[in-house]
């Protein structure tokens, strides 16, 4: 009770002391010159409509990267910590009727509108990751409703690997034609495309396409390992 | 021509991600691949090093081609490149010992993991943004985590589990302190925030840089957010255990060495400095009085080096350049005497299937060029001279007398007394009992070799090193060149 008490007292002060700090930070003063720049010259410098996109493909390009590298890793240690020699699903029937045609129904449009989503990542709201968690909710759906589906671990791990290749790969191109790495060389150099339509932008939608499968088969790849269990007797 | 760099990053990232394809090719070329990819980064670090120190500028790498603070900046200087270049060798002697310690499947996971990690600490150092720096942490942090639990057993699991709740919570401080200083600055830039730093509200950058420290102090390993260490160190891998100890942590430390000594305009850095010196001494004295109780060798000497982590916390906190310097001097040489320390003592846990004492009986029959690299990074620890830890131990203690901070100058001798004490315990157990004769494995008889040869040479002849961590230092004190260096875009209104 007494440690209970203390830990209380404890929270309450470190919340004083943080809220001390965020009442001396300026609010509604017109501080995010970085981010006016980014409106005032996205569709010059990007050739992308939506600016959201723009800053995280182009500008910020490279903590994309990393984020990209984050859930690769999740999906990695996912993947080594649950390692086993053999693993089998362990549900006994299948979901009910209506799961069942209704998944089979959705299914392909689903998938459709995940691609949708990161195609268009330049055009509209969305992008690789919304995109790519779309398309793993279609397998998410399969596996609820059939007992023995299962991915394909031999497709999907080299499909991982290969769009994270290619990921870097294109960053390294934009590194050898423009002398940046990540260097948007399509939109900078070959001016290709109208801004507004769908060939625009440069790499982004290349490397949203990319982001969407590398999300794609990593969210899949995470609920096929979550949802198995081990046949291995212990020990 | 200098953006050729920017492959320190790209390197082991495309490999890390070549790895699930080459699986389908042949399993059993993995651990020479990894081997070869970090004998490559060495290579190229090693060639960034001598541009850096040629040129005596820094390469600044933009992402993107865009001028920060629009874009995210890399910004390798002296620091970061001799570092980058210790991260890539160290990594590159321990991808070796890998080849011997991991049996356990699936490596192809491990190797990933391995290259990821090494590419995190590299991030950390080179990185010239706050946010990225993030990035990089989360990176770092949670292959970390991953490769905490790799064995899969029940020690392993639980260190993995406090380190990723402890990491979670350090994560959501760090993030909460960059906002603090983005909300009052509007940049995310490092250069940028040190040039606006007089603009910021002394109270909220003593909270945001106060945040900043406890956030970073989780993989800096500073009381009292360590007490994943000495966990996670006993029950990770035993390469990945030199990993940790030999960068993962100087990583963190440096970042909070950047970051706090770019805001040093503020009005209330004095306390900030207070602060290190608070926690470092703190980590110091329960470092070095839990190792006195250990009775596994891996974690005694987990906890030493949680000791020597926060002798730097205080380098750092002294507010000088001498400071600085002596605390670099003591990271890199602390990271060469923990690589071969780690690495022997994981040998002899690999052979003798554990590493408590009773184990130890005996070494010097058994396995004597083992027991002799074991002895040699003992005796460097605790400060003897002729070995490289003694300079830096000196130098550091110049720095605090000069700093007037002589309770520094108690502290270090303090912890030197009490290393000495279990030190000399485990080279009593290992030379004065009799026991059986063994064989010993001669390729990492020669990566032993090589890191004595490296302590007794920089233990003999200290200034040819020292020229360099006074370039690094003064990368880390020097604010004005650090703004300089970076091409900042004016972005007005």
């Amino acid at each position: 009770m007494v440690k209970r008490i203390l830990a209380i007292i404890f929270i309450l002060v470190i919340g004083f002391w943080i809220a001390n700090a965020l009442a001396k930070v300026p609010f509604g003063e017109d501080k995010m010159l970085v981010g006016k720049y980014y409106l005032e010259n996205v569709k010059e410098q990007t050739g992308a409509i939506n600016a959201v996109t723009a800053v995280v493909v182009n500008y910020r390009g490279f903590d994309t990267l990393g984020e990209v590298t984050v859930l690769f890793i999740a999906s990695t240690g996912v993947a080594a910590l649950l390692w086993r020699r053999r693993e089998e699903r362990s549900a006994e029937v299948d979901g009910s009727l209506i799961l069942k045609t209704g998944s089979r129904v959705l299914l392909p449009f689903i998938m459709l509108f995940g691609a949708y989503i990161f195609i268009h990542g330049h055009l509209t709201p969305g992008g690789g990751f919304p995109g790519g968690a779309t398309i793993a909710t279609a397998f998410l759906m399969i596996y609820l409703a059939y007992k023995e589906y299962e991915i394909d671990h031999n497709l999907f791990e080299p499909l991982e690997g290969l769009s994270g290749v290619s990921y870097v790969a294109v960053g390294l191109i934009g590194l050898a034609i423009g002398g940046y790495f990540l260097f948007d060389w399509i939109w900078q150099i070959w001016e290709v495309g109208d801004i507004g339509r769908l060939l625009s932008a440069g790499f982004i939608p290349i490397i949203y396409t990319i982001i969407g499968i590398k999300v794609g088969t990593e969210l899949t790849g995470i609920i096929d390992r979550m949802i198995k269990e081990s046949k291995e007797v212990e020990g | 021509m200098t953006q050729y760099a920017s492959l320190l990053i790209a390197l082991p990232l495309i490999s890390a991600f070549f790895v699930p394809i080459l699986k389908k090719i042949s399993k059993k070329a993995i651990m020479p691949y990894l081997t070869l990819i970090t004998l490559i980064q060495t290579i190229i670090a090693a060639l960034v090093f001598r541009d850096v120190y040629t040129t005596g500028n820094p390469i600044i790498i933009m992402a993107g081609g865009f001028r920060p603070p629009v874009g995210i900046n890399l910004y390798i200087g002296h620091f970061a490149s001799l570092f980058a270049l210790i991260i890539a060798l160290v990594s590159f002697l321990m991808a070796v010992f890998s080849m011997r310690a991991i049996n356990i499947e699936p490596k192809d996971k491990y190797a990933m993991l391995f290259l990821l990690l090494m590419l995190g600490a590299t991030g950390m150092i080179a990185t010239g943004d706050i946010f990225n720096l993030f990035v990089f942490m989360e990176i770092t942090a949670i292959s970390a985590y991953a490769l905490t639990a790799y064995n899969k057993d029940a020690h392993a699991s639980e260190a993995s589990m406090k380190y990723i709740i402890l990491g979670g919570i350090g994560s959501s401080f760090f993030l909460v302190g960059v906002a603090l200083i983005y909300g009052s600055l509007g940049t995310l830039n490092l250069a940028d925030i040190a040039q606006k730093a007089s603009l910021i509200d002394p109270t909220v950058a003593q909270v945001a840089l106060a945040l900043l420290i406890f956030g970073l102090a989780v993989e800096g390993e500073l009381f009292p957010l360590n007490a994943w260490a000495p966990d996670a160190y006993q029950a990770a891998p035993h390469p990945i255990t030199t990993l940790f100890s030999a960068f993962v942590v100087k990583a963190s430390l440096y970042a909070i060495a950047r970051i706090v000594y770019l805001l040093s305009s503020v009005e209330t850095w004095q306390n900030i400095l207070n602060l290190l010196i608070i926690l470092g001494t703190l980590t110091v004295v329960i470092g070095e009085l839990s190792a006195l109780r250990q009775a596994n060798v891996k974690r005694m000497i987990a906890y030493s080096s949680i000791a020597q982590v926060g002798l730097i916390a205080v380098g750092f906190g002294l507010g000088t350049q001498a400071g600085i310097d002596a605390s670099v001097f003591h990271m890199v040489n602390h990271a060469i005497v923990k690589a071969l320390l780690f690495l022997a003592v994981g040998y002899v846990a690999l052979e003798l299937g554990g590493a408590e004492f009773e184990k130890f009986r005996g070494l010097g029959k058994r396995m004597p060029l083992t027991a002799f690299a074991i002895t040699v990074g003992a005796v460097s620890v605790i400060g003897i001279p002729l070995f490289n830890v003694f300079w830096s131990k000196i130098k550091l203690l110049l720095a605090a007398l000069v700093a007037g901070k002589t309770f520094v100058v108690a502290l270090i001798l303090g912890a030197s007394l009490v290393e000495a004490v279990y030190y000399i315990k485990l080279i009593h157990v290992m030379w004065f009992f009799e026991s059986e004769k063994g064989e010993e494995n001669i390729v990492l008889g020669i990566i032993m070799t090589l890191l004595i040869a490296i302590i007794v040479l920089i233990g003999i002849y200290p200034d040819s090193l020292w020229h360099f961590i006074q370039e690094a230092g003064r990368d880390i004190f020097d604010k004005a060149a650090y703004i300089k260096n970076v091409p900042l875009l004016e972005v007005v209104k």
